[in-house]
């Protein structure tokens, strides 16, 4: 150390670790790990919280011996486009690696947060036994797994606070697997288990939640119906966040005022989501609620106007918005006078193949939104129609948004009214957004628009791309631009090898870097396998044409996954998949 | 500039797409295998070119999660079981119909269809229009068994307690 600062290095270990306590976000402690040697040690010794966006960027081996005081963990898998079906499902994310290793080096662990995992019930059973402090599990878009796997966690973690099973597929195996939580289970926060399939034998949760008294997240799968969910309102008047279940019966007075007057007992209820398979005559149930609402989750309900333009007009306070596109542009207009605090939409599609009854959802309502909601600064939108005009209005009002996700339902969809690109529009967008760190463009855009994205997004770390560009050059603008990039996801494009070995320093400073349906050869994967140890270049081939490494090098690639890595290539590939 | 050929999965003539730049082989592969996925959202040209016109199970387009579509392919095949059928009789008529309350979203849709229904002018008070002599009136039982006219009390309110409607005549109110 410098001379100056040796009263510094006289400071005990357990001083500068009380002040690195204080460093809440991991850039901040990954920041101060590279000052020396010493708070290099210091710092990764007293890291509590560890964040792996990448599970095969890092064995899990090391990860554990690098920071052994680790007691939350979070852990990301599958590429985000295993979303939609592009991966193939058994490309990998396992994690029994990672659970075998924390069971090891980390048994005071107490939060495990898995995404895009393949979780399997022996993985279950194993963080059920190995961690005596056990408190939070969230699973959230894994499968692997059943509910046998749950019964084990249900019953053998004594002070589990957190069960989050978003959007998981989960296998029915054990019916009742809830009746497995103890009798002296009490410690239960927040669970989460809207995602199942199967029955959840509602009795046995309305025991469960009456003698969890701290209960203030619970929302429950379709199967529960509205007749039950009066009861466990009853027995958790604290509940802060709701997700129904199945939101419709026959029709009963008794039952709508009974519903109501439980639901008016919720007074800190904030946020509102399930709603499946919902009716129209129980939703003035929740008027009583709507103006404490925050967050209101509609994603999944199919109610048409003018009962969701009066549910949500009811909600002064709203935050964030998830709705389908029956809300159509006059409900959006309504969302906009009403909803002044709105920061985060997302507007889904009703009917996203047949376009049978087109629904009226245009750009008219993204418009109208951005104009009336100043706090707006996440968008997603789906949508059939879009104008250059559009997007250059939205740019114009909302200069402040961080988030803004496109999907014109039919690909390369023009501009309707000049049939022109939507290249102006979203150039008007990444340049006036100055802090937009997520974008997904769609429509009709040639390489125009990723000059621009390349040339002004400069905060930007996750673009989306799909059916869009005309050559290399696009592909090329974005490497070599956009200063922050970490995730690229391509499909249908006509990028090819040209800019992948042209920017290839450029994907090792990114997370990951994912291209489907696009020109890129084996040839080019060769090349930059082999200048680029630290990356991992995968490539994905379906169509079983023979094994990759006999093929020659102008053979095209059908999905290309990269990734930086320190740990090599991954050991458990399957079939379709070469690490080259 | 490929402005001109909104189709995704355009025709195996390689003109249609100058933004392909690999071999001709590999463009038809591409281009089919992108047809294949694309399933029910092609456009109507291309559809000559492909005969999956049934959904695709492991459709990747649009970008929507597993969740909300398999919500939605439920809603396409499961009918709406939630149903509030009440009989309805016009004066004179001896034989009554049946209609679901349910299937409308107020008490403009309401009249429409029982005009349909009885091809006969129908007001409520909830419609702003002068009974002319040969039109009728719209009433409901409510619980309590007594006769209200139709369209004094909220929507809502108005299902949880109809029990029965009767169209009668303008000159008995």
């Amino acid at each position: 150390m410098v001379g100056r600062f040796r009263w510094a290095a006289m400071f005990p270990d357990e001083v500068w670790e009380h002040v690195f306590s204080f460093l809440t976000s991991d850039a901040d402690r990954n920041a101060a790990a590279l000052v020396c040697r010493n708070w290099n040690r210091i710092e990764r010794r007293s890291r509590k919280r560890v964040f792996v966006g990448n599970c095969y960027s890092v064995a899990p081996t090391v990860a554990v011996r690098l920071f052994p005081e680790v007691r939350a963990a979070v852990i990301k898998g599958k590429p985000h486009f295993a979303d939609f079906n592009l991966v193939p499902s058994d490309w990998g994310g396992g994690a029994e690696a990672w659970v075998e290793a924390m069971a090891e080096g980390w048994p005071n662990l107490e939060e495990l947060r898995f995404k895009r995992m393949v979780v399997s019930d022996d993985c279950l059973d194993l963080i059920a036994r190995s961690f005596k402090n056990f408190k939070v599990l969230s699973l959230v878009s894994c499968d692997g797994f059943s509910t046998s796997g749950l019964a084990a966690i249900a019953a053998n973690c004594r002070n589990l606070r957190e069960l989050n099973l978003r959007e998981s597929e989960v296998e029915e195996t054990c019916l009742n697997w809830i009746s497995h939580f103890p009798e002296s289970c009490t410690s239960l926060v927040a669970l989460d288990i809207a995602c199942l399939e199967g029955e959840v034998n509602a009795s046995i949760l309305e025991r469960l939640i009456s003698r969890c008294s701290n209960i203030m997240t619970l929302r429950l799968n379709h199967s529960v119906p509205l007749e039950r969910l009066v009861g466990l309102l009853q027995r958790a008047p604290q509940l802060m966040d709701l997700g129904t279940g199945k939101f419709s019966a026959r029709h009963n007075p008794q039952l709508f005022s009974r519903l109501e007057s439980a639901i008016a007992g919720c007074k800190n209820l904030r946020n509102l989501s399930g709603f499946w398979e919902p009716g129209l005559t129980y939703l003035p149930a929740v008027y009583s609620i709507c103006e404490g609402l925050t967050s209101l989750n509609l994603n999944y309900a199919t109610i048409q106007n003018p009962e969701l333009v009066k549910l949500i007009s009811r909600c002064k306070n709203l935050r964030r918005l998830l709705v389908m596109d029956l809300i159509e542009d006059s409900g959006l207009v309504a969302v906009a006078s009403s909803c002044k605090l709105l920061q985060e939409l997302r507007v889904f599609p009703s009917d996203p193949y047949d376009a049978a009854e087109p629904v009226s959802l245009t750009e008219q309502g993204l418009v109208a939104v951005s104009a009336g909601c100043p706090m707006l600064h996440s968008v997603l939108y789906f949508c059939r129609q879009m104008t250059n005009a559009a997007l250059l209005t939205v740019a114009k009002n909302r200069p402040n948004l961080t988030c803004f996700r496109l999907c014109i339902i039919e690909p390369r969809t023009p501009d309707y009214v000049t049939q022109e690109p939507l290249d102006t529009g979203f150039s008007a967008i990444v340049e006036s957004c100055k802090d937009l760190r997520r974008l997904s463009v769609s429509g009709l855009l040639t390489d125009l628009v990723f000059k621009s994205i390349g040339a002004s997004a400069n905060y930007l770390e996750m673009l989306s791309i799909a059916f869009a560009g005309d050559g290399d050059m696009g592909l090329h603008y974005i490497l070599s631009g956009c200063k922050n990039l970490r995730k690229l996801e391509i499909r249908d494009c006509p990028f090819g090898d040209k800019p992948l070995l042209q920017n290839a320093s450029k994907l090792e400073t990114m997370r990951s870097l994912w291209m489907s349906s696009c020109s890129v050869t084996l040839g080019a994967c060769r090349q930059l396998a082999r200048a680029m140890p630290r990356l991992n270049v995968e490539v994905i081939n379906e169509s079983g044409r023979g094994p990759l490494v006999a093929q020659p090098d102008n053979c095209p690639v059908e999905k290309l996954y990269i990734y930086r890595t320190i740990a090599g290539p991954r050991t458990d590939t399957p079939q379709c998949v070469w690490t080259i | 500039m490929g402005g001109y050929c909104n189709s995704p999965s355009s025709s195996i003539d390689s003109s249609c797409d100058p933004d392909l730049s690999t071999s001709s082989i590999f463009e038809q592969r591409r281009d089919l295998s992108t047809e294949l996925r694309l399933g029910l959202s092609l456009s109507s040209s291309s559809l000559q070119h492909n005969s999956h016109k049934e959904k695709d199970p492991l459709s990747d387009w649009p970008p929507i999660k597993p969740l909300l579509r398999s919500t939605l392919e439920g809603k396409a095949h499961q009918s709406n079981s939630e149903t509030f059928f009440v009989k309805v009789y016009m004066e004179g008529v001896p034989i009554g119909r049946k209609l679901d309350l349910f299937a409308h979203d107020g008490y403009d849709d309401l009249i429409k269809s029982l005009r349909r229904m009885f091809r006969t002018t129908i007001t409520c008070s909830h419609v702003s229009q002068v009974p002319l002599e040969k039109s009728h009136v719209l009433t409901y039982e409510d619980e309590e068994g007594d006769w209200m006219m139709v369209g004094d009390v909220p929507w809502e309110l108005f299902l949880s307690t109809v029990k029965k409607l009767k169209i009668t005549r303008v000159d008995k109110c």
